[in-house]
């Protein structure tokens, strides 16, 4: 019996995936558990193993194909064994990439006949907007308002094609953007003795970064304040049993935020260890889906970039988000009533307001800020 | 009626003959569109009835019009055309046999719907007698249309007007295979007329000059405001009803008896017989109908179809 | 200016368009010293005499045949047909004479008439004096439809219909023939194949015609406190149709919602559907082309239910308050 290669389901939500490479040739031998194509979902790409040895036959998919997930894509032939009919029936791509670069494939998407031409005019994938039509459908204003400026055709500007991450982000920024309602806290931190423990670590191995120590912090903070550790289904909030920290790594292609699972667990080195590693396999592409799935609560931080103060969106079924800023040295007034120089930062919180009202996410910036100017609350 | 005009009515009913003859051999080689209804044996009816009218009269034709059409003087030339669908014909190549249509020369149109003439006839009468003209409307219809409502509503307006309409009923004894016997319950349909208050006569349909008198009668009625008639000329169609006809429901001795009748022939064996033409006169006419329709065809086949981008023209003013 | 009634206005024109020529008569049953069933023709018999204002049997088919021949043969003449349920009866000669007498003739004849008829219910009259059978027509190549829903229009409409060479299907509606508006006194004509905006606004689009074009304006007047802006189109002329109106008007307002009496099955708001699938104005649409029209069912006797068997302005209201709040 011939043995399906079937385009495997990486996540939950996940619908298509798109082959990047066979890795090995139809005819040619494989082993099971031998990587035998890559294929690129909207987060991330994986190399995917053969289920079974045999020999590499009926491929279905080709590089830039958009497979539904299940689908079967080639079969593994025992020797002597050859392709029956049925195998060689329904070839299954939805579509080729090659024609969503240039023109965005819309079918299947809601929208009214206005929106879809104000989209074709301005080259915008209808699938990147929130409708606010009935049944989701996108409207002219949608699309209206997902565009900046209209372009001008002579001045031919440089078409990037909203894909992968970037297009996953863009989806589910603006379905957050839309559909929650964030309100906003800052607070100033004094990160004196913030710097003065990140220093005392850094002595040993794996170095510490601000943000492998913020992390830990932040766990701490949410293990007390567990209202911002939750998600909201329909009309309940569930406290979610584990903390797991994402953290927002910017790459070329976007945005991905790998996760510190268990971060309340786990001691400072090993998340500086982790938070290192994700860092890394994210900018050489490696994550894997348990790398980035998981994720109850997102730390931001655009310090090494010298943003003082921003605010995130919120990375739904999450409840909040810690946009974090640069330390810098400020002159502050001191409890005794001096004017000092100290290294301070500033670290603003978006939360989704249905779930959580002002009082609550006080109390967990007061909480946090308390551990980061006292870091030795970390043991406790 | 002179001699002349009694030579000329033959002359006519040859040509009705020889036309019908050539779009038979026409339909047979393959080069007629549709199908026709071919009047051959009822030449007498038409040509006897249209001789009563005057050239600035008016007649309402049938699907069997050939005869109708040819009677009323129309071109051979442009009736053939139009029979072959062509740009030069009476209707452009939009009518085709059974919409022959010449109002120039008083016909207002044979027409695809059996008794769709008649209550037509109503206004055109209404229209004569409204704008004072002195003409007559004389409508053809067949035995057929006689059963139909139009023909109550028609006829029945027609005499409280007093219009100046000739309804002449050429009764072929057949609506298609439906024999009278089998559709009325009266030996004669000009019995009808009596419901209306209008006169109605029979007369042979196979004799010409019967059927000129009976149709003069009924002109003189109505062109001095006297109101409509109804004439029946009894008569036989020799083929089929139209093309389509494999003649199943009568028999081969009842149409080679009526062929004995050939209205034709027993005119000209009267003219002769009264001295009015010579034999070889009456061959003459008759070789000259048939060479005069070859000529027409030929003009025909030589004409152009119509040009496809005017296909949209006529359907509004 | 001067109001009068739409059926007022229908007789003036018949009176204006007598007067001018000759070659215009009226013939119908009971048109005559009854003045029209409808009493649209009233009084005209006295001024120009049995021999121009034409009684006739009950003889549907007959008049349509009479103003067929009539106007072969150079009359204009004015048909009535008293009610449009017996245009059925009348339809072999409108059919398959008038409508192709002059393409059969390969464009050798024209047929200058009007048949006037009046179509609707809302009377009581029950299912065979109620209907509204305007797309029997619009289907006739040959045949040209007009439907006014104002005095003004009808006048208007009627005597270009009565200028005009082809034969007219005219129809009038039962509930407007006592609706007042301005008319001029002077001969007017209003070109056939005009559609006319009758309220403009930017929020939605309603085509409608004969009565529903009141219902249509009074529903927007309503809407109007609501801050929702209809725009208001009547075609006037269903056949030929002046479709640019329509398009522009839906290309302005994104959203069409069609209004006719008629049975929505085969009823003329599927060919404005398809027009304006069709056209540029496709592209603009910002919900989908909806219909409300007649229930699929002959008109009922019952008051209540002949009141909820047609669109009535609260419907059309809550129609198009559920397309332009994108609930549609």
């Amino acid at each position: 019996m011939a043995i399906p290669v079937i385009m495997p389901k990486l996540e939950m939500a996940q619908e298509t995936a798109t082959v990047v490479e066979w890795l090995k040739q139809e005819g040619e031998e494989v082993e099971k558990d031998e990587p035998l194509l890559v294929v690129e979902t909207d987060k991330i790409t994986v190399d995917i193993e053969s289920p079974a040895s045999g020999i590499l036959a009926g491929v279905r998919a080709g590089p830039a194909d958009v497979v539904p997930v299940t689908e079967i894509i080639a079969y593994l032939l025992k020797p002597g064994e050859t392709m029956s009919q049925e195998m060689t029936a329904a070839p299954p791509p939805l579509s080729a990439s090659a024609a969503v670069q240039t023109v965005p494939t819309t079918a299947g998407t809601r929208a009214t006949p206005a929106a879809r031409r104000i989209a074709r005019e301005r080259t915008v994938d209808l699938r990147t907007i929130t409708g606010s039509g009935p049944h989701g459908r996108v409207q002219a204003a949608d699309v209206l308002t997902s565009t900046i400026t209209p372009e001008r055709p002579e001045q031919a500007a440089e078409v990037i094609p909203l894909q992968g991450i970037r297009r996953t982000s863009a989806q589910r920024l603006t379905a957050s953007y839309q559909e929650i309602p964030h309100v906003y806290f800052t607070m100033r931190v004094d990160m004196g003795e913030f710097e003065k423990t990140r220093a005392a670590l850094n002595a040993r191995d794996p170095r510490v970064s601000i943000t492998a120590l913020l992390v830990k912090a932040v766990a701490w903070a949410l293990k007390r304040h567990p209202g911002l550790n939750s998600t909201l289904r329909g009309t309940e909030i569930h406290l979610l049993p584990e903390i797991n920290v994402g953290v927002a790594v910017a790459l070329e292609e976007g945005l991905i935020v790998p996760v510190v699972q268990h971060a309340d667990l786990k001691s400072v080195a090993e998340i500086a260890r982790r938070v290192n590693e994700l860092v890394t396999r994210a900018r050489e592409g490696q994550l894997t889906p348990t790398d980035v799935a998981g994720g109850t609560f997102t730390l931001s931080n655009l310090g090494p970039f010298g943003i003082e103060q921003f605010t995130a969106i919120i990375n739904p079924p999450q409840v909040a988000i810690l946009a974090v800023g640069a330390t810098r040295p400020e002159a502050i007034v001191s409890p005794e009533g001096q004017i000092v120089i100290r290294p301070v930062f500033r670290m603003t919180l978006a939360a989704d307001h249905r779930v959580v009202d002002g009082a609550l996410a006080a109390r967990f910036l007061v909480e946090l800020r308390e551990v980061l100017e006292n870091p030795t609350l970390l043991l406790w | 009626m002179n001699v002349e005009k009694k030579v000329d009515l033959l002359r006519q009913m040859y040509t009705i003959r020889a036309f019908e003859e050539k779009a038979e051999q026409l339909y047979a080689l393959g080069k007629i569109h549709g199908t026709m209804h071919l009047s051959i044996g009822m030449e007498g009816s038409a040509v006897g009835a249209i001789a009563a009218l005057r050239p600035d009269d008016l007649i309402l034709s049938t699907h069997r019009g050939h005869g109708h059409c040819i009677a009323k003087g129309a071109d051979l030339q442009r009736m053939a055309a139009e029979f072959m669908g062509k740009a030069t014909g009476y209707c452009r190549g939009r009518g085709g046999s059974m919409h022959i249509a010449d109002p120039e020369g008083g016909n207002l149109g044979a027409n695809g719907v059996v008794g769709g003439g008649i209550p037509i006839a109503v206004g055109i009468g209404l229209s004569i007698k409204m704008q004072k003209r002195d003409q007559v409307i004389l409508c053809f219809f067949g035995d057929g249309a006689a059963n139909l409502g139009p023909f109550h509503e028609g006829l029945n307006m027609a005499a409280i007007w007093k219009l100046p309409v000739v309804y002449v009923c050429e009764n072929n004894q057949y609506a298609m295979s439906c024999s009278t016997h089998k559709a009325f319950a009266i030996e004669r349909i000009s019995d009808r007329a009596a419901a209306y208050g209008m006169p109605g006569v029979t007369v042979d349909g196979n004799d010409v000059l019967a059927v000129y008198e009976a149709v003069s009668t009924a002109v003189k009625r109505a062109r001095t405001g006297e109101g409509p008639s109804l004439v029946e000329n009894f008569t036989y169609r020799w083929r089929g009803h139209s093309k389509s006809d494999a003649n199943i429901y009568r028999t081969r001795e009842e149409i080679e008896s009526w062929k004995k009748k050939c209205p034709i022939k027993r005119f000209r064996t009267l003219l002769v017989k009264e001295g009015a033409l010579m034999e070889a006169k009456a061959k003459q006419i008759e070789e000259q109908s048939y060479d005069a329709i070859e000529s027409a065809v030929a003009f025909a086949e030589a004409s152009p179809e119509p040009d496809l981008e005017s296909i949209e023209e006529g359907v509004y003013a | 200016m001067r109001e009068i009634t739409y059926s007022e206005a229908l007789r003036e024109a018949l009176r204006q368009e007598m007067q001018r020529d000759e070659h215009v008569f009226i013939i119908g049953e009971d048109v005559g010293v009854y003045g029209g069933a409808f009493g649209v023709t009233r009084d005209l018999f006295k001024e120009f005499g049995e021999a121009r204002v034409i009684d006739t049997p009950i003889s549907e088919l007959g008049i349509a045949g009479a103003i067929t021949g009539a106007a072969l043969t150079g009359m204009r003449p004015v048909g009535e047909i008293m009610f449009m349920d017996f245009m059925t009866l009348a339809s072999e000669q409108l059919v398959n004479q008038a409508a192709k007498i002059r393409f059969m003739f390969g464009g050798n004849a024209t047929l200058p008439f009007v048949m006037r008829t009046p179509a609707g219910s809302g009377t009581g009259a029950a299912a065979q004096h109620s209907q509204s059978l305007e797309n029997w027509f619009v289907h006739i190549p040959g045949l040209k439809v007009v439907m006014p829903s104002t005095p003004y229009d009808a006048k208007g409409l009627l005597i270009a219909s009565i200028r005009d060479d082809n034969p007219v299907i005219f129809i009038e509606h039962k509930l407007l023939y006592k609706v007042k508006g301005p008319v001029p006194e002077e001969p007017y004509t209003i070109p056939l194949s005009t559609s006319e905006i009758k309220r403009e606004g930017q929020d939605l689009t309603i085509v409608a015609t004969s009565v529903m074009v009141k219902r249509s304006l009074e529903a927007a007047a309503q809407l109007a406190s609501e801050s929702i802006e209809v725009e208001v189109v009547d075609p006037r002329t269903l056949k030929p149709l002046d479709a640019e109106p329509l398009i522009r008007s839906v290309m302005k307002t994104g959203r069409l919602l069609i209004v006719h009496e008629a049975c929505k099955t085969g009823g003329y708001g599927g060919e404005l559907a398809a027009l304006i699938a069709e056209s540029e104005a496709f592209d603009y649409l910002e919900a989908p082309i909806v219909r409300l029209a007649g229930r699929d069912i002959p008109i009922p006797y019952n008051r209540l239910l002949e009141y909820h068997a047609v669109p009535q302005v609260e419907n059309i209201v809550a129609k198009a308050r559920e397309l332009v709040q994108g609930r549609i």
